[in-house]
């Protein structure tokens, strides 16, 4: 256990808000990257709704891109979101120490 | 963690006070010191390389092409990559359950540039101490020159990191220029800014909380431990009871163990842990805290290694196994794959053909009671060398080829589309039949490649 020697008199952890928005950006991140590669390894935004008419959707392929990677980003942080705030909303599980009501003993 | 202050969930706005690791030298900091450079320098290094008429490695997005040394890659060849990621994933968990988390210790970016960010934080602010006294310092000119230096640092060094990342996908040399005359293009000014930054907040400020709090990785390790898993662990048995004591006194006649309660391993640690706690997520295996220990062990006279690599079996003092099923069936899946992967990379068809109805008609009543069906044949050349092509299609009695020549010309790395017409003699064809066609170039040995389509008649 360290106490001597320790200048450290604030909390080393973020905030409750930080850990939230570092919880539902960066996961989706990760999944959007993953999205993007495996959606435009198939198809070629140069391509989407290029049936002559209506005129493509995309003529620079790097907008596509972009524009695919953002909207993937969007949705799984969405979902993140949604999935956060299930389990910040939830009751918490009973414990083997707990009362089996759904509250939980004191620590 | 800090007793003395119990950290209290639930405050939503509370800043977070930054973490300040003790400087450690030592023979595992010096290996992280290499693998910086290793990595580092294959990041910065790379796109400078030059193969032939082109960057050797540059993964065109806007021709979807990527180009590795020799190897040009097209979007059909997209399983490579999923194939990769799948052989790297296993490698991960090979390498976990025999040496825990090596990959976060020496390997993760997000371990590899904070490192090099903390060195230009000490480089501008100097050791631990100074910088901790500088936080608390008036705010005067000199303050502000020395924290704009080391904010002004950071930012050239991340976008030369953004820069860099970009340049893997425009050829790096035009990008140089282009970003010299204040020419580059929305999207790639936008990602070196959008990469650069991330670079910036991640390892400049983020820090451990990444690792923490950010990383799915950090949780779910512990699912590919077992007991002759490596680990960084103190030794308890040999440390404990712990305690400070006059410099050779016998620890056994105080009856105390090998521990003098130091704190050293704590204060080195970039993530505040205190491992004499056991093994917990917040451990990104720097193993500074062994750097560190050894240090003191060695300035008391004891043995190196109160806190060191090692598996729990073996802090039980029971024989290590490195071969064990676990291991084994990492260790054969890789090799399968890795060989399955070397042998169909160089095996794979550099030739290969994509054929479209033609979408105005389905099909065509010609005078001499034949069908005509019109196609659109795109022949691909993944290769590296000029081909000339024959296309001939089978499936239908009678059937007749005409695409206005006799063979296709295809540069090397190029596409070229051709308008077929396929005609049969009507006979007895009703409705819709399968065909195919096939591409087959004129040299020696010939490439060939076959694909199917439709072809269409009258019902009645």
């Amino acid at each position: 256990m360290v106490n001597a020697a320790d200048e450290y008199t604030g909390r080393l952890r973020w905030p409750r808000l930080g850990q939230d928005v570092a919880i539902v950006a960066w996961p989706s991140f990760l999944v959007a990257s993953v999205a993007t590669m495996v959606c435009f390894g198939f198809i070629d935004p140069a391509l989407i709704g290029n049936d002559d008419y209506p005129p493509p959707a995309f003529e620079n392929r790097m907008t596509g891109y972009a524009v695919g990677f953002f909207f993937f980003w969007l949705v799984a942080a969405l979902s993140s979101l949604m999935t956060l705030y299930l389990v910040r909303t939830a009751h918490p599980e009973p414990t083997d120490e707990g009362t089996g009501d759904g509250t939980r003993s004191p620590e | 963690m800090n007793q003395a202050t119990p950290e209290v969930d639930g405050e939503l706005y509370a800043a977070r006070q930054k973490i300040y690791p003790r400087e450690i030298g030592g023979r595992f900091q010096q290996l992280r010191v290499y693998a910086v450079f290793a990595l580092l320098g294959l990041y910065y290094v790379l796109p400078w390389i030059r193969w032939g008429e082109r960057q050797a490695v540059l993964f065109d997005l806007p021709a979807r092409k990527f180009h590795i040394f020799s190897l040009t890659l097209w979007p059909q060849d997209f399983y490579f990559l999923t194939w990769l990621l799948i052989i790297a994933a296993l490698a991960l968990f090979f390498f976990t359950a025999l040496a825990g988390r090596l990959f976060c210790g020496y390997a993760c970016p997000q371990t590899v540039w904070t490192e090099t960010f903390v060195w230009i934080e000490r480089w501008v602010e100097g050791s631990r101490l100074q910088q901790m006294k500088l936080a608390k310092a008036p705010w005067t000119i000199a303050k502000a020159l020395r924290k704009g230096t080391k904010y002004f640092l950071w930012a050239v060094f991340a976008l030369w990191t953004g820069f860099t990342f970009v340049g893997y996908f425009t050829p790096i040399t035009e990008l140089g220029h282009k970003l010299l005359t204040f020419s580059t293009g929305p999207w790639e000014t936008f990602w070196v800014l959008f990469y650069g930054g991330a670079t910036y907040v991640n390892a400049g400020f983020m820090r451990e909380q990444v690792c923490k709090y950010m990383c799915p990785y950090a949780r779910f390790q512990s699912a590919m431990f077992d007991n002759d898993t490596l680990i960084i662990t103190y030794d308890e048995q040999r440390g404990e009871p712990r305690g400070a004591r006059k410099k050779g006194a016998d620890p056994k006649a105080k009856g105390l163990g090998d521990c003098v309660d130091c704190t050293l391993c704590v204060q080195v640690c970039p993530t505040r842990n205190d491992n004499s706690k056991g093994l917990q997520y917040e451990c990104i295996a720097c193993a500074a805290c062994i750097d560190a220990c050894d240090e003191v062990m060695e300035k008391v006279g004891y043995p190196k290694g109160l806190i060191r690599y090692d598996t729990q079996h073996g802090l039980e003092g029971k024989a290590k196994r490195v071969l064990r099923p676990r291991t084994l069936v990492y260790a054969s899946l890789i090799t399968v794959l890795l060989a399955g992967f070397a042998y169909s990379i160089t095996h794979r068809n550099v030739v290969a053909i994509d054929v479209i109805r033609d979408r105005n008609a389905l099909f065509r009543e010609l005078p001499g009671g034949f069908i005509e069906n019109v196609y659109n044949v795109k022949i691909l050349n993944k290769d590296d060398a000029e081909h000339e092509f024959s296309i001939t299609a089978a499936g239908l009695p009678g059937l007749q080829v005409d695409f206005g020549d006799d063979e296709v010309e295809v540069e090397p790395g190029g596409v070229q589309s051709v308008a077929v017409r396929l005609r049969v003699p009507r006979g007895e064809l009703r409705g819709g039949s399968d065909i195919h066609f096939t591409i087959r170039t004129l040299d020696e040995p010939a490439l060939e490649a076959t694909g199917k389509a439709r072809f269409l008649a009258p019902t009645n």
